[in-house]
Formats: C-alpha cells, structure tokens, sequence
C-alpha cells in the first residue's frame, strides 16, 4: 500500500487575491478509498476542480501515475484514467436515463467521431450500459428523462456517469448529499462495491459513512491539508 | 405508433411521388421550393435542434452551395464527372468544407456567443459578394442551363420535381440514420451538458465543428438543388433573411423533433406562396404565426402533435379531437376578423388611398368584394368585433375542456 498513484506536491490556487488552496500535499495511495472531510469553504471541491483538470493550479505539481497533469484539460485527465462526479448533479437531462449512461460508455470504445454504425447495436456498450443500470438500481428508469427523476436517483445516475468509462481513480464529490437513510446505506455500499480494484478520492459530510468507507482520511482547513490519517488515528480529532 | 408513423410516411412518400399528375404546374413549381426549404430546415435542425447550436447564418452554407453548383454547371456542362442529377455533390462538398472553417471558429463558443459568431461570419460573406463579381457575379449574379443527362432532359418541371424529390428524401433518410450513429447521439449530449461531456472525455470542440460542418453540407445540397432549379444564383441568397427565414421555419414546425424543421419549412413556404399574392403585408402575417406558435405551443406544429398523441387514450383523442375542432373554429373566426382589420388599415394607410383622400374626403375602400367607408362604424365593428367573438368563443371552449379534464381526473 505504498504505491502513490495520485500525489498533490505544493499545489497553491488563488482566484486573485484570495488563496483558496494553500501548500497542499497529498499521497493517495493505489487501491485504497481516501476520504477528504473539512469545514465548509476548505476548498474540498476546488482541490477536485484541480485534480480534474477544471482548474490549473497556481503552482505546484499534481501527479496521477507519475505523469504531471497540472494544466490539463478535463477530456484529457479523463482518459489518463480520472474520472469525477460533481456535488451539483452534472447529468445530460433532456434525454433519457439509458441515453445518459449510453453517451458516458461509448467514449471508452473510442467511439467519438463514428457516423457509420448504429448507436443502438453496439452489443459491447448495450451490456456495460444494462450492468450500469443494474448497479446503480435505475433498471426500470431506463426510458424515463434524466430529469424527470428524483433527487437521488440522479445521484445515483451520477455515479453511473463517473463509473462509465471504467476510471483507475475516482473522485467523488459529496455523493450522498440530500440522500434518504436508506439510499446513503445502499450508495455506500456500492461505492464499496464499484471501487474495489480501483482507488477513490471521496468527499463527504456525512461521518458514520467516512468512517465506515474510508481506508484513510485528511482534513482540509483553510486550504491546507493538516492531517492525514486512519479512521481510527483521525476519531479523536474535532474535525 | 411504430407502424403508424411508418403508415404515415408511405402515405406522405407516395402523395409526393404522384404530385406531378395531382397538381397544376405552378403548384408543383412551390413543391419544388416547399422540398428545398423542407431540406435546408432539416440541416439547421441538425444543428440547432439536436446538438443545440443556434446558427443565425445558415445562408452562408446554402448560398456556397448554390454559386458552387451554378459554377460547376458551368463548367461541366452537365457531362462527364458531374451530371446534372450528380451537381449536388458540389454544394454538399463545398458546404462542407465551409462548415469546417466557420465550424472551428465558432463552436469555440456557445449560446449567445456562437450565434453571433455565425451571424457575422454570414454578414461577412454577404458584405464581400458583391464586390467579387467574378465568383458571385454581381448584382446579376450567375446564370446557368442544366443539361440533359442519363436520357433525361431535365427541361420540364416535373423531371426536376423528381430531381429535387429524390436528393430531398435521400438527405432526409441520411439525417435519419445519422441521429442514430454514435456521432449523431453525442450531438444530443453536446446540447444536454457540454460541460459533463469534456469530463467524460470527450473533446466537445471537435464533436461541435464536425456536426457544425454535417449541417452545413445538407445547407450545401439544398442550395445546389435550388440553383439546379432556378438555372441561377444571386448574392441574394447570401441574405439575412434567408438565415432568419429558416431559424423561424424550423421553430414553427418543431426544432427538436425529427420531421419538424421539414414540416415547418415546407409549410412556410408553401404560405408565402398563396399569401405573397393575395396581401402586401405576408410578411406580417408571417411574423404572426411565428409569435403565436412559439407562445402557444412552443413544441412547434409538429413536436405538438406528437405530444398530444403520446399523453393520451383512444378515447381521449376523440375527446381532443371534438375540442381541437372547436377551437380551430373559434379560432377562424378571430383569424377572419383580425386578416379583415389588418387588410383594412393597410388600404387605409397605403400610399395609393393617401393620393385620392383628403380635405375630409375618405373614398370607400373595397375589401373581400364588399366597399366599406373608413368613417363609417361598420368596417371597424366588423372587424374587431369578429374577432373579439372568436377568441371569446375559444376561452369558452378552452374553460369547458378544463373543466371536463377535471371531472374525468
């Protein structure tokens, strides 16, 4: 559990004046399931703009697999094998739930610029859609519109998204957010599930499940990372 | 409803393949037209219904479209590579390639910004044509002669209806199999959330000049066609107004269902065609229908239709049906009144009735066979009060259907 396949090394942001992310240093080792918790404003969710190629850093270094992918753009970091969901759910919502999960996966099979098949026979793509389906529960959603469903199914859609194009990291960005008891139980346990194999950088305020789901934890303060720890070393601490 | 579409589109295919021994010449003449608008609608729907890029300078395609195919039935004279039923070709290749350049420049941007981007790049065009007059000749612009090719003549009116039909329906089906192509579904994410897309690893630049480019070929192929038919292109067709016409054609038929940018281009056209020479003012009329179309059924025609047929029973639909008929009666009689007012106001205000009045003398105008004194009450009653009667009858009509919903709910 030593191998770092994504590592923050002195990454600065500032929007101007105001310095939103201060010396951060991060080793995510390959595997295992970080969580990053912190008050509101911490800057959780611009350290996952910066991871995602949303932002380029200031200054400093952010390494995935070795390579520096600071600067990079989103499409690219994708295909380095990085993939996020975002804290406002980002889906495709005038199509349906299949088109949503259809348009994540075909990006995976190279199929962008292809004008000569059809859509709906690429068998490939129909069975990873129709297993996506099943896990994230949304089945019988399929040919409803992304945006006629509730709150978390789109959530849970989400996920589906970020899973598609079979990421070796995945970000996700308070993915249990406005989720019922029952609904966070079941999204933690296919967070578990989907991650295994794969490494997960995890945002989250709900604490039985940070505790539950993650392997290792750090805590973002204004900007900078002032701990990082096992569940068990991090419990005592106010976070 | 899979089988009645594809009944309703043997019917439509085989009503338009018998249109030469069904209609006069000069309706066949606006079929010709009605096909060509119905085409280059379907191009900007491509574009602006599907991947949701709204273009305000379509003409710029359509127009390179038409002066490359007159320049190539110039220079080719109908034999050899290019024969006349193959010149669309050269507007599909030219528009195209003009869709790649003015693709890459404006799909960097989105909404209101690309939009003016295609505007200007339009506008640009149009300002330049008339001074290169070797390429779009002019004020005179361009004229040409098809010639006969592979046994036909191509000099009678239903051999180039058949011509224009052929190419129209063929780029239709294309378009068809295009929105099921990978390609073609990435279009509806590119509307839906560009932004996920580039995080889901998509290069949204690309995927937007590409599509902005299949537009602007099937623009090229409409183009072409209508020089085919017209023997001529003028700089003209490089105006604003064709880049509006087909913006409004294509919301009034429904831009984001498949068949509605066609149905509203063909229809418009088809209006401008009776209207043009029966009233001055069809351009206001025009302008009109596109109002109450995008506030009463922003759907557009088309996209309205489908969904009153996919929300409702059998039963449901006769139900509609009664109310449907009537509301569009109610509504022709508002529709009578309001035509009457505006006719009557465009006679009293043109110049030719300015000429004759005067000194409190107002000359009867003549208006649907009937003579009426503008200071009398009577024209004024009848017109506003006609149409105060229909849309008072429609508002009686649209409570009691409420209210029958209610009950059944």
């Amino acid at each position: 559990m030593t191998d770092t396949i994504l590592a923050l090394q002195d990454v600065h942001k500032s929007f101007g004046e105001a310095k939103i992310i201060q010396n951060a240093n991060l080793d995510v080792h390959r595997g295992e399931r970080h969580a990053i918790i912190g008050p509101n404003g911490a800057g959780k969710s611009t350290l996952f703009h910066l991871c995602s190629g949303q932002f380029a850093p200031t200054s400093g270094k952010i390494v995935l697999n070795g390579k520096n992918i600071a600067g990079l753009k989103p499409a690219e970091v994708n295909r380095l094998g990085l993939a996020r969901s975002f804290q406002i759910t980002n889906i495709f919502p005038g199509v349906t739930v299949l088109e949503n999960l259809r348009l994540a996966v075909m990006r995976k099979h190279n199929l962008q610029f292809v004008f000569w098949r059809s859509a709906a026979r690429l068998k490939k793509v129909n069975q990873e859609v129709d297993d996506l389906l099943t896990k994230i529960r949304l089945t019988e959603r399929a040919h409803s519109l992304a945006s006629e469903m509730s709150y978390s199914e789109q959530r849970s859609l989400e996920i589906g998204m970020t899973l598609a194009s079979d990421p070796q990291v995945i970000l996700l960005d308070e993915p249990m957010a406005g989720m019922s008891q029952e609904e966070t139980d079941y999204t933690s346990g296919l967070i578990r599930e989907i991650t295994d194999g794969r490494t997960l950088l995890i945002v989250e305020h709900d604490m039985s499940v940070v505790f539950s789901l993650a392997h290792r934890i750090s805590v973002l303060v204004y900007g900078e990372i002032i701990a990082t720890g096992t569940p068990e070393e991090s419990a005592p601490m106010p976070a | 409803m899979k089988i009645g579409t594809l009944a309703i589109l043997t019917i439509g295919v085989a009503l338009l393949l018998a249109l030469p021994w069904l209609v006069s010449d000069s309706m066949l003449n606006a079929a010709v037209q009605m096909l060509i608008a119905a085409l280059f609608a379907m191009a900007f729907g491509l574009l602006c219904g599907r991947a949701g890029m709204l273009s305000f300078g379509h003409a710029a395609y359509f127009g390179v479209g038409a002066f490359a195919a007159v320049h190539a039935m110039n220079a080719f004279n109908g034999e050899g590579l290019l024969p006349t039923p193959l010149l669309p070709l050269v507007g599909a290749g030219t528009g195209m390639i003009s869709g790649l350049i003015a693709g890459y420049f404006s799909t960097k941007r989105t909404g209101v910004y690309f939009a003016m981007i295609t505007l200007a790049l339009a506008e640009l065009l149009h300002a330049l044509a008339p001074h290169l007059k070797a390429v779009f000749g002019g004020e005179a612009g361009i004229s040409s002669f098809r010639m006969p090719a592979w046994g036909f003549t191509f000099g009678s009116l239903s051999e180039v209806y058949y011509l224009t039909l052929i190419w129209t329906l063929g780029c239709i089906l294309l378009l068809y199999l295009f929105s099921k192509t990978p390609l073609g579904r990435l279009a509806l994410g590119l509307r839906e959330n560009a932004h996920r897309m580039r995080f889901l690893g998509y290069n949204t630049h690309a995927l937007g000049t590409l599509i902005f480019a299949v537009s602007a070929m099937f623009a090229g192929i409409a183009g072409a066609l209508q020089s085919l038919n017209l023997e001529a292109a003028n700089y003209v067709v490089l105006e604003s107004h064709i880049s509006t016409a087909v913006v409004l054609n294509s919301f009034i038929g429904g831009v984001r269902v498949f068949f509605g940018p066609a149905i509203g281009g063909a229809l418009m056209t088809f209006f401008g065609y009776i209207t043009s020479d029966l009233t001055r003012v069809w351009l206001l009329y025009q302008g009109i229908i596109f109002v109450l179309v995008m506030m009463f059924m922003p759907r557009g025609i088309v996209g309205e239709v489908i969904e009153r047929f996919r929300h409702s029973s059998l039963r449901g639909l006769a139900q509609t049906a009664g109310t449907m008929a009537l509301r569009v009666a109610s509504l022709a009689i508002a529709a009578f009144g309001g035509v009457f007012m505006i006719e009557f106001i465009q006679r009293f205000l043109s110049s030719d009735y300015r000429a004759t009045a005067g000194n409190g003398n107002w000359p009867d105008i003549a208006l649907f066979s009937y003579v009426w004194s503008p200071v009398s009450v009577l024209p004024w009653a009848f017109g506003i009060g006609l149409f105060a009667i229909g849309i008072a009858l429609t508002m009686i009509v649209n409570r009691r259907a409420a209210a029958a919903q209610e009950a059944s709910a």
